[in-house]
């Protein structure tokens, strides 16, 4: 962005945007104002947008009494939204809230056991799903009454965040059933109502899963009305209902056990036949056929095309069979499928390979020996697909040339499609051979001006004093510290789970270490699981918590300890506040922009007497939601004739040596190389470049690692008023006059 | 394209932060207003956070309702050889959709700012860890159908908008997808704020690439200094251009008698120097020339109170002509900095003392320093007026030993392998820096002479300051 802002982090007033007219701007002023609005649409508008909004407004379509969720992407958005579209809620009396964790968001669907009520909440998964699947075993073995459906971000894959593992496993261990939509708008909404219809006839809970670019998916579908419930915030339950029979203690929990299989999974089956969720293509070569996942139909479609054997508009010349479904299975359709085929592809991304181990065993026990079945493969010559990854459109290419050339149908020819995939994929290697060597990696990293960057400064600064520690990560923004140029943190167990996971590393490492948690994880889990259990256990660690004020890593959602919020939220919770509250005794807030304050505190902390766990609070707001807030005021400001200082940071092209070590202090993106002006040294000098948004780290670093004399910080006087001017002068007079 | 019903298929590789979703939306808007379908999606991961991010579009080509069958199925990600148009915000993103395989001869259009934003790996290394960009723009012209290539940071700054525009821009321009331009126009003004910024940086990637009007050119490489007449005169030919460089950087840094001996330093290393290109004497003379301008408290003064500066200052941070800027310099001097101006047995002394006791770095001053204001300028010049007493400081002599011990190593090898004696020259490339760094430096400088060492190297051998 070519913006320069002065942010005067440590407080004052003066923020100025550059000279440059304002203009759009990616990411400015999260308002949902536009995507309310979609909400609104009723019977027969058309709705542009994206997947995870169409979701929500299909919840509304569908007559939710209530909606909550956990942020975390891809999904945040729908909490977002919801969360802006408050006078919405009010008129359709849907209740919704922003739940503390994905424990209880699960544990919020328990309105729906007793209570003919629809309800939904949405969380990142599997990530997510592993937090809330306490709730959610309890909520399945009791089942429910009112349609329940949870989304379920899956993500894995490119652009995922997180550990890579799929959610089918808790469909097929908590008997919840799982619906895997065919990327398309209009089916995805369709299969939101339809899940409920399907949680409702069976009993069960509904998973939808949506993988990432499903959920940024752009399109549009004919929305209708939205439904006002029958049972809301409008109109209340008339009375409590009471059954035994719902309460997971046994012996409850034995009928429940048997009302799963004996009656709940035959009647999802039932329902999924009866209403055709899963959809067979035809094609001409019925010699063969691909079992797909509904999420990765368009994938397998694209790649048939490329390989000559479908067309734009989805006709195939090999048969589909698309499990929007896929939990549980039903068995009539697969067989029926199968059967009168010599070979199928099974199409499932992630692992283990559930779908193909469950076909295999359903054509064992309905007697259909004569189908081949290839994917993931085990056995000789069943192996098309990998194991493991996203499948891609290039591994999709791959895995079903692959598939036709095993299976090789009379009615193609097997030389022209190894010839079009061969076509496909040549310029890539062309292109590794051209390129000399893999481009560099880029992966994410702290934002411009970011707050915790130089937290980690401090810390790596600080062992050098101390020596190396063992520092116990968490989940966050700050997870990017594991990253070059800072590589601070040695493992990540879960979000909150910092300070838990370093348990038995402080009592058995013979040293202090260190866990450093974010706010965000700190009100999710970190508070109970990790303070509270090292005060109890006497715990000698230091825990560096970062204060940024929101859940920044997921879309800057409030927080209870944010320093603003909506009208709806509760103000004046304190981290400071709750760690005194559960016995911690030494707690020191330190400004994040304080390198050397922050490399003392730390080093303090590591050498106390102090026997307890101490707290360092690394107090800095997140420069996103500053940047949001600030820009337009300033902008604002200045048009008014403000006399306004506009901050920036720069380095001295003659006097930088180009050894870049302020650099691997840092890692701001606007603190970079260029070409070195110097016509004798051949190493690029470092630079600050348009972006800087002033935070004075470098300034700072250069201070606290005594680095060299080359940072400089500049403050532009805008709308400069006489003084200024005058002074400006008398200092141009002595710059002349000196020899 | 292979037949009238199919999907284009476009590729945006982009930064966080850049506005590659405006981008893709806006391209999506256009499509809707010509009533063509159009699909996107997008990893925007961690977006804001600068990372490499993807958004995935396809545009079909024929307009809604004269579709075959129920609608064109369109994917979520690019499948190699199916792409139409790569568009990067970056040279190397370009560069990573090319290795991915999605720029296909024949069929793929290719539209890349040429600017380069360095990657941390690249940053972080001492020396230059830059990947060769050279290969991207090779690699673009042999594999794509068609490119535009151009600096549009550039052209973004100068229309004071940001570079998705530009992009935008150039894609509507280079007319590889059924948009007009007063569909993509009325895309940008429909998403409302900072409409008119946008549409001049449209505007002016739509000329560029269509051929309309010429890309802005980059600044030109370094100067080069007129050859010195005391160098012709004793110098070959091949190595006017470097010692004359090193020749105006020392009558600078201490005057015409220093430059002198710069000069026979240099005589006694090109009498054992034959090649035709003098490689030997240049690589010295560009290390020597550096090393014999080592940096020091007066030479920091004296840099940044130079009128050169102000004015470059005030350029980088484009202040208007109306608006006064301050400086503020961050300097932290501390017993090295002193000790190298206190005279020879004094400054060692000090410094043994303080390396003793581990106290080198303990007693650094921090000074925020505002060298625009009188006070500061004159205290920061008044520094640079020690120049010539810098030859009786304790550093002077400490270097000067330093670089006599380097020479005598160059000057025995190159009596009989000049690539060695080359490569020694070399290893003084790492004693840069100050402080910590320079110390750093310097170890690896030693490092290097004894892994390289077959001939003397007294002088190297023991640690600065305690000899």
């Amino acid at each position: 962005m070519s913006y320069m802002y002065l942010t005067n982090i440590s407080g004052g007033p003066s923020v100025t945007p550059n000279t440059a007219p304002l203009h759009q701007d990616p990411g400015m002023e999260r308002s949902f104002r536009q995507e309310v609005g979609k909400l609104r649409l009723g019977d027969g508008a058309v709705f542009h947008g994206e997947g995870i909004l169409a979701v929500t407004k299909a919840l509304l379509q569908s007559g939710v009494s209530y909606v909550g969720g956990y942020q975390g992407a891809p999904v945040s958005h729908l909490m977002d939204v919801l969360n802006d579209a408050r006078e919405l809620l009010d008129e359709l009396g849907v209740h919704v809230e922003s739940n503390a964790s994905e424990a209880g968001a699960a544990a919020m669907l328990g309105a729906s056991i007793n209570y003919p009520l629809r309800g939904a909440v949405a969380f990142k998964s599997p990530v997510g799903t592993n937090v809330a699947s306490d709730a959610l075993s309890n909520l399945a073995s009791a089942g429910v009454r009112g349609g329940v459906l949870i989304v379920l971000g899956e993500d894995y894959g490119e652009g995922s965040s997180i550990i890579q593992e799929r959610s089918h496993a808790f469909a097929m261990k908590s008997q919840l059933w799982l619906l895997d939509p065919r990327p398309n708008l209009p089916k995805i909404v369709e299969l939101v109502e339809q899940g409920f219809e399907l949680s409702e006839a069976s009993n069960t809970p509904v998973l939808l899963e949506l993988r990432i670019r499903a959920c940024h998916l752009h399109g549009s579908f004919a929305t209708r009305a939205n439904r006002a419930p029958a049972i809301s915030t409008r109109q209340p339950l008339p009375a409590p209902d009471f059954d035994f029979e719902r309460i997971c203690l046994p012996p409850a929990t034995y009928a429940q056990e048997r009302h799963k299989v004996e009656v709940r999974w035959p009647a999802a089956v039932r329902f999924i036949r009866e209403r055709g969720l899963n959809e067979v293509f035809p094609g001409d070569l019925d010699e063969i056929g691909i079992i797909c996942q509904g999420g990765l139909y368009n994938a397998t479609l694209r790649a048939l095309e490329l390989l000559g054997l479908a067309d734009a508009s989805g006709n195939s010349r090999v048969p589909i069979c698309c499990l929007n479904v896929t939990y549980p299975l039903v068995p009539e359709e697969l067989v029926d499928f199968c059967r009168d085929r010599r070979a199928v592809l099974v199409v499932e991304e992630g692992q283990p390979a559930c779908l193909e181990d469950a076909l295999l065993a359903i054509l064992r026990r309905h007697d259909v020996g004569e189908v081949r079945v290839l994917g993931k493969g085990g056995g000789p010559g069943t192996a098309v697909l990998p194991l493991a990854g996203e499948y891609t459109g290039e591994v999709m290419l791959n895995g079903v040339a692959r598939f036709l050339e095993a299976a090789a149908p009379r009615g193609i020819a097997l030389p022209e499609i190894g010839a079009r995939l061969r076509a496909l994929t040549e310029p890539k290697r062309r292109a590794a051979a051209l390129l000399g060597e893999p481009v560099p990696a880029r992966p994410p990293g702290f934002c411009v001006g970011c707050p915790e960057r130089p937290v980690f400064a401090a810390m790596k600064l600080a062992e050098r004093s101390t020596g190396s520690f063992h520092v116990s990560a968490d989940i966050g923004c700050h997870t990017f510290s594991t990253l070059p140029p800072f590589n601070i943190g040695h493992t990540v167990l879960g979000y909150g789970l910092g300070l838990a996971s370093n348990s038995a590393v402080q009592p058995l490492s013979g040293r202090r270490s260190v866990t450093v948690m974010g706010d965000g994880g700190f009100w999710h889990n970190g508070l109970t699981t990790g303070v509270a259990n090292a005060v109890f256990n006497r715990d000698d660690g230091v825990l560096l918590i970062l204060k940024n004020g929101y859940s920044s890593a997921t879309g800057t959602q409030e927080l209870p300890s944010s320093p603003r919020h909506s009208a709806h939220k509760a103000s004046g919770m304190s981290i400071e506040g709750a760690l005194r509250g559960v016995g911690v005794r030494w707690i020191r807030n330190v400004d994040s922009y304080k390198v050397a304050r922050m490399r003392r505190t730390l080093t303090a902390a590591m050498n106390s007497k102090d026997q307890g766990l101490k707290v360092i609070v690394a107090d800095g707001e997140c420069q996103l939601e500053r940047q949001r807030r600030v820009r337009p005021e300033a902008a604002q400001r200045l048009a008014a004739g403000d006399r306004l200082r506009r901050v920036r940071y720069g380095v001295d092209e003659d006097t930088c040596t180009g050894d870049h070590s302020c650099i691997s202090l840092s890692g701001c993106p606007t603190l970079t190389i260029k070409d070195n002006p110097d016509p004798l040294r051949r190493d690029p000098v470092t630079t600050v470049i348009d972006g800087c948004v002033g935070c004075g780290l470098c300034g700072e670093n250069a201070h606290a690692a005594v680095l060299c004399p080359s940072f400089y910080r500049t403050e532009v006087i805008q709308n400069p008023r006489w003084f200024d001017r005058a002074l400006e002068r008398l200092r141009a007079v002595v710059r002349r006059l000196l020899p | 394209m292979s037949g009238p019903e199919r999907s284009l298929t476009v590729l945006v590789a982009a930064l966080g932060g850049e506005g590659g979703g405006v981008l893709a939306d806006w391209l999506i808007d256009a499509a809707t207003r010509c009533d063509l379908p159009a699909q996107r999606t997008s990893i925007p991961g961690v977006s804001q956070r600068t990372g490499a991010t993807t958004y995935y579009l396809e545009i079909h080509t024929r307009r809604r309702g004269q579709t075959a069958g129920s609608g064109p199925v369109m994917s979520l990600t690019p499948s190699p050889g199916n792409v139409d148009l790569v568009v990067a915000s970056e040279l190397i993103e370009a560069g990573r959709a090319l290795q991915d395989g999605y720029v296909t001869p024949g069929l793929t259009t290719l539209i890349s700012s040429t600017h380069r934003i360095y990657a941390t790996a690249e940053k972080t290394p001492a020396t230059d860890g830059r990947f060769d960009g050279s290969r991207v723009l090779a690699a673009a012209r042999e594999l794509a159908a068609r490119t535009v290539l151009f600096d549009m940071s550039l052209v973004a700054r100068d229309e004071g908008t940001i570079i998705n525009a530009v992009l935008f821009g150039a894609i509507a321009g280079s007319g590889v997808l059924p948009l007009p331009r007063s569909a993509c126009e009325e895309a940008i003004r429909a998403a409302g704020r900072g409409a008119e910024a946008s549409l001049r940086g449209f505007a002016a990637g739509f000329a560029i690439a269509a051929g309309e009007r010429v890309a802005p050119a980059a600044a030109p490489p370094p100067g080069s200094a007129a050859p010195d007449a005391r160098i012709v005169a004793a110098f070959p030919p091949p190595t006017h251009e470097l010692l004359s460089l090193g020749a105006v950087r020392l009558d600078d840094y201490q005057g015409p008698r220093y430059t002198d001996l710069y000069l026979a330093r240099l005589r006694g290393v090109l009498a054992l120097d034959r090649g035709p290109g003098f490689e030997l004497t240049n690589e010295v003379g560009r290390q020597l020339a550096l090393w014999m301008s080592y940096e020091d408290i007066i030479r920091v003064a004296d840099l940044k109170t130079r009128p050169g500066r102000f004015a470059r200052i005030r350029r980088e941070v484009r202040a208007a002509e109306h608006e006064p800027v301050v400086i503020i310099d961050y300097l932290k001097p501390g017993i090295e900095e002193f000790a190298a101006l206190l005279p020879r047995p004094l400054g060692r002394r000090l410094l043994a003392w303080a390396e003793r006791r581990g106290r080198l770095d303990a007693y650094n001053v921090g000074l925020h320093l505002k060298t625009s204001g009188a006070a500061g300028f004159l205290l920061m010049r008044a520094l640079s007026w020690l120049r010539p007493w810098r030859p009786y400081g304790w550093r002077h002599d400490e270097e000067q030993r330093l670089i006599e011990g380097w020479l005598a190593s160059v000057r025995a090898a190159a009596a009989t392998d000049r690539g060695h004696a080359i490569e020694i020259a070399r290893a003084a490339e790492v004693v840069k820096g100050y402080g910590e760094t320079r110390r750093r430096g310097l170890e690896e400088f030693r490092r290097r002479l004894t892994a390289l060492a077959t001939g003397p190297t007294s002088g190297l051998a023991s640690p600065s300051g305690a000899s």
